[in-house]
């Protein structure tokens, strides 16, 4: 398995209940999936795991065969090599476009780090906009920004937390294709977060259902939302 | 279970953690050191000192501290509701005008007040001279704990104005049109609803006050009124009773923290303000007339006491001595003033970026706790730091005294003790506060993605530290690094106890001056002061204005 999560538990410090109980999944090499859930249902918290901004009570977590996490050891965030798109895309206000997508290329020199910032600034269309300050630009095309700075490293996963709830209603179906686009082209396994279950069945390969920090169903997302036993439940984020 | 807690450590260990560490116990643990001390056995003095001036010690510290409390109170509630709600002459300038006499330090206005006052003062001169009246010199003696009341109030409110004012400047105005509608007066309104809901900002503000006055050491000192912190000044330098002075010091340190608990416990958890800025702040009513003019009298006379009149009197005797007190020493006392101001204000900058960068990245009991520590320096006043400061050097020097010699063999037992590294490190226990919450603030607005974005893309903490955070917060630290630099510059009690032999700033020397009966060459020096300080209070007010808090 690509990705492989065992036994994950995890608690806030101030907080009465665990946000994250007994968590497992496997995930297959260019797997996209999309972790749903309400808010509060710790669906963030588990990305943010993955990511390795928290760390776990207990657990395992493993991608590419590399152990980020069990009880011996922790990788920083910076070393586990994962690409984040960030809820508020999180686009250093002081850096350019160009200087956006740099930041993370390491080990490179400048002339290479110019060209695969050509080459994600290509894959998100918006290679006449590399001299513009985030602030100068548009809330679509600053995701697609944090997109391209989340590509460029070529990262072993990608994690992207609520995509689409900062965008404005018209445009959701627009970025959403686009962002299914880029994700093929650049064949990437992806984690996603959502609370919206047309997103899930638009972009997931399969959809992971979490309820109080527990996973109650995981399949394909059209057969999943389609079943009863989730109306039963009435999840209200529906 | 253990081989998480192993891993526990391994994730929490490093440069942030083990720094701030360090830093935080350079702060704490000489303070708790003279806690211990109290258990030596007490010098031949101490009963002396229990017997016959302990009492009049607490006495004037509590008189002071109650009436310079009540005044600020009365006055800078009463002026904040004034330009918060009414609109009158001049009602703009004194939002931020009513602030400027927190330039004036007190004892600057205290030796200010007593030459205008005095026998020879342009007052009296003026009456003698051309009136033909001689007054009754106990009616123009200044020099009292009246009279120190009366300086601290003046200089002292304007802690009590800015916090209530911001608070109502926030507060929802449907709360007192309510109370208009349901026919309540003007007057009403003010006692029976805006007082009771600024309760909390009042107390905020007050204990700023009440830490002030406690701290309070050149005004008191110059009118010879037998503070706590004169009398640690005088335990130790005219008894050299370093154990008594030790005691004293913690007597005054439980006082204050006994009012930071006070603080808290009396505010319980009502916060100053709403937490969402959607609320309609209040639209000021027009005065005319002559309630028009008697607010900005009054507004006028309180501005006027606290800033106005010792400035221009300290202009006038500016004029008279320039001559002679603008030398190549004044110069010097200039340099000096700068240059521990500037390496004490980098220093600061530095430990708090790093103990606040620590504590915004690991959120839990212990950051917390560092947070507590870093900033409970600007509440304890300068005479005590002084003594824990010595204390702790002192046995600092004690220590290194055998690496003294292998460096220099003729070396003396005390070399940290009489350089200016110690009032280096006096200035920081006592100002990092100011600098820590100034930087806090800054990391505060930016929030953690940013810093979560770049260690995503494979930035370790410090490396995002210089490339990111620094350039996004660099305006909270400019800011922080001038409030420090001016709160040294007006700073006398430590840099009076704590300065290497000869060695003056310009607080040091303009209060050498009054004390000596040469107030007028004073003047120059505390007119440098006080601009810098004015102008600092400008610029921060227009900021906070910009950001519309």
């Amino acid at each position: 398995m690509y990705v492989n999560i065992k036994g994950l538990n995890f608690k806030y410090h101030n907080a009465k209940e665990q946000t994250i109980v007994d968590f497992n999944l496997e995930i297959q090499k260019g797997e996209v999936i999309s972790i749903f859930g309400q808010s509060g249902s710790g669906k963030s918290t588990a990305l943010r795991l993955l990511a390795g901004l928290e760390i776990p009570k207990s657990g395992l977590i493993e991608i590419d065969k590399r152990v980020m996490v069990d009880d011996k050891i922790f990788v920083q965030p910076e070393k586990r090599g994962l690409g984040m798109v960030f809820q508020d895309y999180a686009l250093f206000p002081h850096m350019t476009v160009e200087g956006n997508v740099k930041f993370g290329l390491k080990n490179m020199h400048n002339k290479e780090k110019e060209r695969r910032v050509e080459e994600v600034l290509e894959l998100v269309e918006l290679k006449d906009y590399k001299k513009r300050y985030p602030h100068e630009i548009s809330g679509g095309q600053q995701q697609r920004v944090a997109l391209a700075r989340a590509l460029a490293p070529k990262p072993l996963l990608l994690l992207l937390d609520e995509p689409f709830s900062n965008l404005d209603a018209d445009l959701h179906a627009k970025i959403r294709n686009d962002l299914k686009k880029i994700i093929a082209q650049a064949g990437i396994t992806s984690i996603f977060v959502t609370h919206n279950k047309e997103d899930s069945i638009a972009i997931a390969n399969r959809v992971v259902v979490l309820e109080k920090g527990i996973i109650i169903k995981t399949g394909n997302p059209t057969e999943i939302f389609m079943s009863s036993a989730i109306k039963k439940n009435k999840v209200k984020a529906l | 279970m253990k081989l998480i807690k192993t891993r526990l450590l391994k994730t929490n260990l490093n440069m942030w953690s083990i720094l701030s560490l360090v830093f935080v116990l350079l702060i704490i643990l000489p303070m708790l050191n003279i806690f211990l001390n109290i258990f030596n056995e007490t010098s031949e003095y101490w009963p002396h000192i229990k017997e016959y001036l302990l009492f009049n010690y607490i006495i004037s510290t509590f008189t002071l501290v109650t009436f310079s409390g009540l005044f600020t109170v009365i006055i800078g509630t009463s002026l904040a509701w004034l330009v918060t709600a009414y609109k009158f002459p001049m009602s703009g300038f004194f939002k931020w005008g009513l602030i400027l006499p927190l330039a004036v330090p007190s004892y600057i206005a205290g030796f200010t007040y007593h030459g205008l006052l005095n026998y020879t003062g342009i007052i009296q001169a003026f009456l003698r001279n051309s009136l033909d009246i001689q007054v009754n010199q106990r009616y123009f003696n200044i020099m009292s704990t009246r009279g120190a009341v009366f300086i601290l109030t003046m200089v002292l409110y304007p802690y009590v104005f800015a916090i209530v004012r911001a608070f109502l400047t926030k507060q929802s105005a449907d709360l007192i049109e309510n109370a208009r509608v349901l026919g309540k007066s003007p007057l009403e309104v003010f006692f029976q609803v805006v007082l009771p809901i600024s309760r909390a900002a009042i107390i905020g503000g007050v204990s700023l006050v009440i830490l002030e006055v406690l701290n309070e050491f050149g005004l008191v000192s110059y009118f010879g009124i037998p503070t706590f912190s004169v009398a640690i000044f005088r335990t130790w330098f005219g008894l050299s009773d370093l154990d008594s002075a030790v005691r004293l010091a913690a007597i005054l340190m439980v006082m204050v923290l006994t009012i930071l608990l006070a603080e808290k416990v009396i505010r319980g958890r009502k916060r100053f303000s709403y937490s969402t800025s959607k609320v309609r702040p209040i639209s000021p009513t027009d005065l005319k007339g002559t309630k028009g003019h008697l607010a900005f009298g009054y507004c006028f006379a309180i501005f006027s006491f606290g800033f106005l009149i010792p400035t221009l009197q300290l202009i006038h005797w500016a004029f008279l001595t320039y001559q002679d007190v603008l030398n190549a020493n004044f110069l010097g006392y200039l340099f000096n003033s700068v240059k521990v101001a500037s390496i004490a204000s980098v220093i600061i900058v530095f430990i708090a970026l790093i103990i606040s960068n620590y504590c915004r990245i690991k959120e839990n009991f212990l950051t917390k706790v560092y947070t507590r520590i870093t900033i409970l320096g600007y509440s304890i006043p300068g005479a005590v730091i002084a003594v824990v400061v010595m204390i702790f050097f002192i046995s600092l020097d004690n220590r290194l005294y055998g690496v003294y010699q292998v460096i220099t063999p003729t070396s003396g037992r005390l070399v940290l003790t009489t350089s200016l590294a110690m009032l280096i490190f006096a200035y920081i226990v006592r100002f990092l506060g100011i600098g820590y919450n100034s930087i806090e603030s800054g990391f505060d607005k930016i929030g953690k993605s940013y810093f979560e974005a770049s260690r995503m893309l494979g930035m370790s903490v410090t490396k995002t530290f210089f490339k990111i955070d620094l350039a996004m917060i660099k305006t909270a630290i400019f800011s922080g690094f001038i409030l420090v630099f001016v709160d040294i510059l007006k700073e006398l009690p430590l840099t009076m106890i704590l300065r290497t032999f000869n060695f003056h700033t310009l607080a040091t020397k303009a209060y050498q001056y009054a004390n000596d009966e040469m107030i007028h060459e004073a003047a120059i020096a505390s007119l440098f002061i006080i601009f810098s300080s004015a102008i600092l209070i400008y610029f921060l007010n227009k900021n906070l204005v910009k950001e519309g808090r």
